[in-house]
């Protein structure tokens, strides 16, 4: 191995031409799959739910939203550097340590992806949305019920990215506005999984608000989708502010070894030291 | 012989879609004991079984609260209370999902309680699997187990000195934070070390690669995962079909 | 003919305001040992990362300077145009190993053997070259009968070892070694100094990065000693003086230099901790190497309580007292239970048997939160203890409780950091310090309490000889103001110059091993 070159060639692996234009080709399509899977799922369901079992909207459901994320790993994953790459069994723990550990305080929600949201703050919306997926793919080996939540737990991680990007992070009360409007729309996108493949939610506060949507005469779908609106924002509002809180506490030799932290000055008061040369 | 792991993953991944392009709550129920019969096989029954419950019990609930007392499309009222409306439709709605989405968990959770992680991440890395993606999948599957421990330390060490974790909600709130600090800076910082050394140990390399452990898989495994592949196939495409022209084909089972 | 050679003009961390190193010269020759000594925070492990090919220019920090390994030299200006290095090529031919061994793992293999390969299957060796290979490095480093054992299951030589064989399978020309000998017992150290000089004897050129002088540096051929991240003496070690390596807050002996022997003490006095009769057990878990191959059944955050016959007794009919103004040391092998006696003390945990006396009060129910107002404990891993954004408020957390509303718990609070040196670093963030100061920082935060009782876990492991002088000072201080100190020590030297008494744990009880001669 003493022939292998000891230098990267001068522009990264990423910007070769053709190896760029199929990873796009697999972002689009990973996103055209799951809107196209939503809108079709909205359109077709009133008939749907009248005639019996709801099997073929769970397929739709199941087999759209699964490629699309599948799509949308398998293009983002070979672009991640190994740094960004160690942070996602990170987040995956997180994920669920901090979930139990503020579910000892008490507070009324899951919090179940303040890891994800975390890596997206310090890595980036590819390194978010693939924690995301990957997230719910490890831990659908304990609980196979949350796989096919995959693509909405994507969508929280893109979200989350976008957000730090434009320097939502950098305004401590803007995170949690951040995290309301991605909660909107994770949770009209994850309605349908909810409502066509399991057919409503686990948890009493949840199942009883479905309940009094339901009669007042409306459909399963907008049930359950009213009824995310209502606890998806404020969980996702607080999942930001946990999340904030955190990469605030961290120190700056830390949060600037991440190439995103440094470019898009994703935290306030962090401002690099002397430019380089 | 051994199942080949991913003869374990496609045998339940096809029987969990099947049963649900079926949607027939006898086969459901069918391929519900069938998996709790395997898991018992495996010596796994009571771990998989335990899981099952403490994952399905409250969604069941749900089910049967929502739909049997709240289904405006049922038509065979069966008893009213004011708004709530138990109907024939509402309560076969319940118990069809229910029975599906059970059989689905179960045979899911047989797999991944009787499957050797080393050797799925042999199968993956055979399989030209992005090697990305079994490392966040083992690692995670490493990592998860030690949390406890660390979070136990890490209150240990606050307490000594002197954070008193009293019963209110704030107290709580504080508390929960300054545990998730250390926590996550020491996950972050191992991190960024181990992605030094993974780097130093070629896992950046683009080439292709090797693989230490070995794995048989015989040919008749490798018939059987066709095979299961197209029934599952056929499965999903008849339900599709008969679902596009809305005649259920298929009945609603029974 | 070198190896490798750096001259390093300047590195900085991104995001931080001072470089870490500047002005720093290293040249390596085949089969030669290179020691690199100097205190804690000097940029030992900087260094020796950037040598590596661990810290990468550009990807980790600005670095002006050049390497040269084999005969291609490469320039760093700090700016973009910079070569960028390939760090699987670079590895493979200069070897590093971390002081955390475990961090050299990836996770993600489940026996030795196949950790080992990791590093070959990356690069594609075909796989009768790499069964060759994992069956010689085993021999080489002693790994041999642990090939099918799981990494998580290796006691802590064995995990040093692992991790150098992993860096020593892709044959480097190459061997940086990080603090190799830290905290390893005499048997496992040896095995380490015996693979160092087997590497050399076949052409290996190794780096030892180190404070101390210990037996191994003193074996290299050639010294280069740093301090605050630059180059203060470089050279054969006998041409270094004794001077500069004292300032650069090297050891040169064991930790023991320059304690003050404690004043004598009234051992009629009322005891301010005592253990009567105690017995302690840990549940047993049902861990094993069959059950660690499939997934947990899931992951299990919150331990559960156990029944009386699952216990595992450590300790039996324990008695002590500790009276004011004492001194007291606990030696004992691994796993005797020596840490468990100081959560005894403090409240972490409680007896199964007997009780525990703060001050002549039994602590028995009461929070250990509560009990830190007069037990002050130091723990093995300080970055545990740490939580706070400054080093300031670090000290000052909790402060306003014992200080009062009269009371100025920023004033205490400097007056604590300054007795460990760390009153210049108030404002830094605690995780951004050394590992040596950040230790320093916890033993602020429990001095800062005044504590009647100070217990101490290894105070000695991984601190400088600047940071010595500061416990040994700490110490002596909280002693002479009639504080009791319990501490407990692997170093025997050290337990008798500092303590009026050594006791060993040993089979569940305390035993007297040494007293302090009156005067």
């Amino acid at each position: 191995m003493s022939q292998q070159p000891l230098t990267l060639p001068a522009t990264g692996p990423r910007s070769g031409e053709p190896r760029g234009r199929r990873r796009l080709l697999l972002e689009i399509a990973g996103a055209v799959a799951i809107a196209a899977t939503y809108v079709y799922l909205v359109l077709t369901q009133p008939v749907e739910l009248a005639d019996g079992p709801t099997s073929a909207s769970a397929l739709v459901a199941l087999g759209g939203f699964l490629l699309g994320a599948v799509l949308l790993l398998v293009a983002v994953l070979p672009t991640l550097p190994t740094s960004t790459l160690v942070l996602m069994p990170v987040a995956i723990v997180l994920n669920v340590v901090l979930g139990q550990l503020i579910g000892t305080t008490g507070l009324p929600f899951y919090i179940d992806a303040v890891g994800t949201v975390l890596v997206a703050v310090l890595a980036g919306p590819a390194a978010g949305a693939a924690s995301g997926v990957l997230g719910s793919i490890i831990w659908s080996f304990f609980n196979p019920t949350v796989l096919p939540f995959a693509a909405g737990a994507a969508l929280i991680g893109f979200l989350a990215g976008m957000a730090a990007r434009a320097g939502l992070f950098r305004r401590f009360y803007l995170a949690p506005v951040a995290g309301f409007v991605t909660g909107i729309l994770a949770g009209v996108v994850s309605a349908p999984i909810a409502a066509f493949v399991y057919g409503g939610t686990a948890g009493l506060g949840t199942g009883a608000l479905v309940s009094a949507f339901r009669v007042m005469g409306d459909t399963l779908l907008a049930a359950i989708t009213k009824q995310a609106l209502i606890s998806d924002p404020m969980d996702k509002a607080i999942v930001f502010t946990i999340a904030a809180l955190l990469a605030y506490a961290l120190p700056r030799r830390t949060t600037f070894q991440f190439p995103f932290v440094r470019r898009f000055r994703v935290l306030a008061g962090k401002a690099p030291a002397a430019p380089d040369a | 012989m051994r199942l080949h792991p991913l003869t374990a993953l496609t045998a339940a991944a096809c029987t969990a879609v099947v049963t649900t392009a079926a949607g027939s709550w006898p086969l459901s129920l069918a391929v519900a004991a069938g998996a709790a019969l395997l898991a018992a096989g495996a010596g796994v029954a009571g771990r998989v079984l335990g899981s099952a419950a403490v994952i399905l019990a409250p969604l069941l609930l749900s089910l049967l609260a929502l739909h049997g007392l709240f289904f405006p499309e049922g038509r065979t009222v069966l008893a009213q209370w004011g708004p709530a409306r138990v109907t024939t439709e509402g309560l076969g709605f319940a118990l069809e999902l229910a029975t599906r989405t059970t059989a689905s968990v179960l045979v899911l959770l047989l797999f991944s309680f009787t499957v050797s992680v080393p050797d799925l991440l042999a199968a993956l890395a055979a399989r030209r699997i992005p090697p990305q993606f079994s490392f966040v999948l083992a690692s995670a599957l490493t990592l998860a187990p030690g949390m406890a421990a660390r979070l136990e330390r890490i209150r240990q060490a606050q307490e000594a000195r002197g954070l008193v974790v009293s019963g209110g909600f704030l107290s709580r709130l504080v508390a929960a934070r300054l545990q998730a600090v250390p926590l996550v800076l020491a996950l972050v910082d191992d991190a960024g070390v181990r992605a030094q050394a993974l780097d130093a140990r070629g896992f950046g390399n683009p080439g292709p690669r090797t693989s230490y452990r070995e794995l048989e898989d015989p040919g008749g495994q490798r018939v059987f995962r066709a095979c299961a592949l197209l029934i599952a196939a056929a499965a999903v495409a008849v339900r599709l079909a008969g679902g596009w022209l809305a005649t259920g084909l298929l009945g609603t089972g029974a | 003919m070198s190896l490798l050679a750096a001259e390093i003009g300047g590195f900085s961390y991104h995001g931080d305001d001072a470089p870490a190193l500047r002005d720093v010269e290293l040249t390596l020759r085949p089969g030669t040992l290179t020691a690199v000594l100097g205190g804690s925070g000097s940029g030992k492990t900087t260094l020796g990362k950037i040598l590596a090919g661990w810290l990468r220019a550009g990807a980790a920090g600005s670095l002006r300077g050049s390497l040269a390994l084999g005969g291609e030299r490469l320039e760093f200006s700090g700016g973009d145009g910079d070569p960028r290095i390939d760090p699987a090529a670079w590895s493979g031919r200069v070897g590093y190993v971390p002081q955390d061994a475990a961090t050299m793992l990836s996770t993600v293999r489940h026996t030795v053997a196949e950790e080992l390969a990791f590093g070959l299957e990356n690069r594609g060796v075909p796989r009768p070259e790499m069964l060759r290979r994992v069956a010689l490095t085993a021999e080489r480093t002693g790994l041999g009968g642990l090939l099918d054992r799981n990494p998580e299951w290796l006691s802590g030589g064995e995990l040093r070892r692992l991790a150098v064989a992993c860096a020593v399978i892709g044959e480097p020309e190459v061997l940086i070694l990080d603090e190799p000998l830290a905290s390893l017992d005499p048997a496992g150290a040896q095995g380490i100094v015996r693979l160092v000089g087997d590497l050399r004897a076949s052409g290996t050129a190794v780096v030892v990065l180190g404070q101390a002088a210990d037996g191994l540096a003193r074996s290299a051929a050639h010294w280069l000693v740093l301090a605050d991240g630059t180059a203060v003496a470089a050279g054969k070690p006998w041409d270094i003086p004794e001077q500069v390596l004292r300032d650069a807050g090297v050891l040169a002996g064991d930790a023991a230099g320059g304690v003050r022997h404690p004043a004598p003490v009234d051992p009629a006095a009322a005891p301010v901790l005592e253990l009567r009769d105690v017995g302690f057990g840990y549940a047993r878990v049902g861990t094993g190497p069959a059950r660690s191959r499939r997934l947990m059944s899931r992951p299990r955050l919150w331990r559960e309580r156990a029944d009386d016959a699952d216990i595992l007794p450590l300790l039996r009919g324990l008695d002590l007292a500790v009276v004011p103004g004492e001194i007291v040391a606990v030696t004992g092998p691994n796993g005797a239970g020596k840490s468990t006696l100081l959560r005894l003390a403090n409240g972490l945990l409680q007896p199964r048997q007997g009780d525990v006396r703060v001050l002549g009060d039994p602590i028995a129910g009461v929070p250990a939160g509560l009990v830190a107002d007069t037990v002050g404990l130091l723990f093995q891993q300080p970055r545990d203890q740490l939580f706070e954004r400054t080093v300031l408020r670090e000290v000052r957390f909790g402060l306003r409780r014992l200080t009062g509303p009269d009371g100025d718990p920023t004033a205490r609070a400097m007056d604590a950091l300054t007795a460990v040196g760390l009153a210049g670093s108030a404002a830094a963030h605690p995780a951004e310090l050394p590992s040596s100061r950040q230790r320093l920082l916890a033993l602020a935060t429990v001095l800062t309490r005044r504590p009647a009782l100070l217990a101490l876990d290894e105070p000695t492991v991984g601190l400088d000889r600047h940071g010595l002088a500061r416990l040994h000072a700490a110490v002596a201080d909280a002693a002479g103001r009639g504080a009791g100190v319990l501490l407990v020590t692997h170093d025997a030297a050290y337990a008798r110059a500092a303590a009026h008494r050594v006791l060993e744990l040993d089979g569940g009880r305390l035993r007297e091993t040494w007293r302090r001669p009156a005067p």
